[in-house]
């Protein structure tokens, strides 16, 4: 009965400890807006300007801080104070439900593909939910532009865990599919990352293009095109609430590249043990700027903003293929 | 504390632009001072915010046509507090070359505080930039009033 009782505590306790602090909470807030700011000093250099300095997003936070907020007479009070709540702390318990390898395996029992699923569309719902209350007609227009981009990219995401974990199943010589982290993770160990096996290529490149489209830059800075719908739902905000969506965004970017890093080249560079998960934890870190370079900075340095039905189509016509070609490929090699 | 905080917070100055009635002539330099690698005033951590809710320092250009005065107040009071301007060009502060026009009415400073004025037809991005970075000077006296009377 004890040892129960303990094991309860202990595993709550240690569920507390990663929302609050490791990985999800402080860390995964610092990680965030670092990263936000190596974007931007990245893009800058890429433009040939000097640019901000690399903790100017924190700068950016405490400002925002220091603001009146206001809320227009007809907004929806509640709702629009409720919206980047929601957004932040959903994304904060994401956050503490991934994997990193060789670091940290996750809240036993909740890593699963499945959780994430439902986990992800929520800084997404909290944009249309700020967009839908804040009674501007940009806001209504933000919430639309959102909510067509999400059905268009959710596919592409879908499809890509599933080739994952048909891929990871099959192998397992169970038949069938494996939708945990972990066990993910633990296959690639073995058999090497899943960036390398030629079957699961195609679902990386369209993984790859689902991390722009979610994060709204380049091709798909829709939803919150600044020339063009004033940063949509955002519009209306100002002070503390802007500041939320802004830390919002920031834990979401790293959200999607530690699900990318971990579906998709999780390996630790050495064996833990020994200061060997601080080295991991660094070589986690490279992997995520790698990607973010590759994914956000450079991807919006180098193409402009499409329209809505064009950046819709993109995902049906181009994206979604990858991943399904992966998929099949998995079930045919099963 | 507070002091450390304001200091911080002033670095990170949003800017809005107020198009009151101007010739074109200011918003192209105005924009030249962001898009133009030589000046690039992202480097000061401002931003270009299109929206007033965002912005802590407000660039005014233009005469203040009588067409445009009730919205440009409008848009003036939906920026939160704490906020100064900066007034772009001779226009806003004498009228100008539209001075005695017929859809000239007032100057822009008998209805909005003007706190820096920035002359020129059109003035230099670096003098539009200076006027930002005085423009700065002053919001972060502003920021320690209102951080230290909220507490």
């Amino acid at each position: 009965m004890t040892n129960v009782l303990t094991g309860i505590l202990t595993n709550s306790l240690q569920a507390v400890f990663a929302m609050l602090i490791f990985p999800g909470g402080l860390f995964v807030l610092a990680l965030g807006l670092f990263l936000k700011g190596v974007d931007r000093k990245v893009l800058a250099r890429l433009q040939r300007r000097v640019g901000p300095p690399l903790y100017q997003p924190v700068l950016d936070i405490l400002k925002l801080a220091t603001k009146e907020t206001l809320i227009p007479d007809t907004a929806n009070e509640g709702a629009f104070q409720l919206a980047p709540v929601l957004g932040l702390t959903g994304m904060l318990v994401t956050a503490a439900l991934l994997p990193i390898g060789g670091v940290w395996n996750g809240v036993t029992g909740l890593g699963d593909l499945l959780i994430l699923l439902y986990l992800l569309p929520i800084p997404a719902m909290g944009l249309m939910l700020a967009g839908g209350s804040s009674s501007s007609p940009y806001g209504a227009l933000g919430f639309s532009r959102e909510m067509c981009m999400m059905f268009a990219y959710e596919m592409p995401l879908i499809a890509s865990f599933l080739a994952v974990a048909v891929r990871v199943g099959g192998a397992g010589g169970s038949g069938g599919s494996l939708l945990s982290l972990p066990a993910i993770m633990d296959y690639q160990y073995l058999h090497g990352p899943l960036l390398f096996d030629p079957v699961m290529l195609p679902a990386a490149l369209a993984l790859l293009l689902f991390i722009p489209g979610t994060m709204g830059s380049g091709l798909f800075d829709i939803p919150e095109a600044e020339p063009e719908v004033i940063e949509g739902p955002l519009l209306e905000y100002s002070g503390p609430l802007l500041a939320a969506f802004h830390l919002m965004s920031a834990v979401k970017l790293v959200v999607v590249l530690e699900l990318a890093v971990a579906l998709f080249f999780p390996n630790p560079l050495v064996a833990t043990g020994d200061g060997g998960v601080m080295v991991n934890l660094l070589w986690h870190i490279c992997k995520c700027l790698v990607l973010l370079m590759v994914s956000v900075t450079c991807f919006r340095a180098a193409t402009g903003r499409l329209r809505l039905d064009q950046g819709f189509s993109f995902f049906v016509k181009y994206t979604s293929p990858l991943a399904l070609a992966s998929l099949g490929l998995a079930f045919l090699l099963r | 504390m507070l002091q450390l905080l304001c200091k911080l917070a002033s670095r990170s100055p949003w800017i809005y632009r107020i198009n009151a009635g101007s010739c074109n002539g200011c918003d192209v330099e105005m924009a030249t001072t962001a898009l133009i690698p030589r000046y690039d005033v992202e480097r000061l951590g401002c931003k270009y915010c299109g929206s007033p809710r965002h912005a802590d320092v407000v660039l005014i250009s233009g005469p203040l046509t009588l067409r445009v005065r009730d919205k440009v107040l409008r848009v003036y009071n939906e920026i939160p507090h704490p906020k100064v301007t900066v007034a772009v060009g001779v226009c806003p502060v004498s009228g100008g070359c539209f001075r005695d026009g017929y859809s000239v009415g007032a100057d822009i400073d008998h209805y909005i505080p003007l706190d820096v004025i920035v002359p020129g037809c059109p003035p230099r991005p670096q003098a539009i930039m200076e006027g930002i970075l005085k423009a700065v000077e002053v919001w972060r006296a502003r920021l320690e009033e209102s951080v230290c009377c909220h507490s």
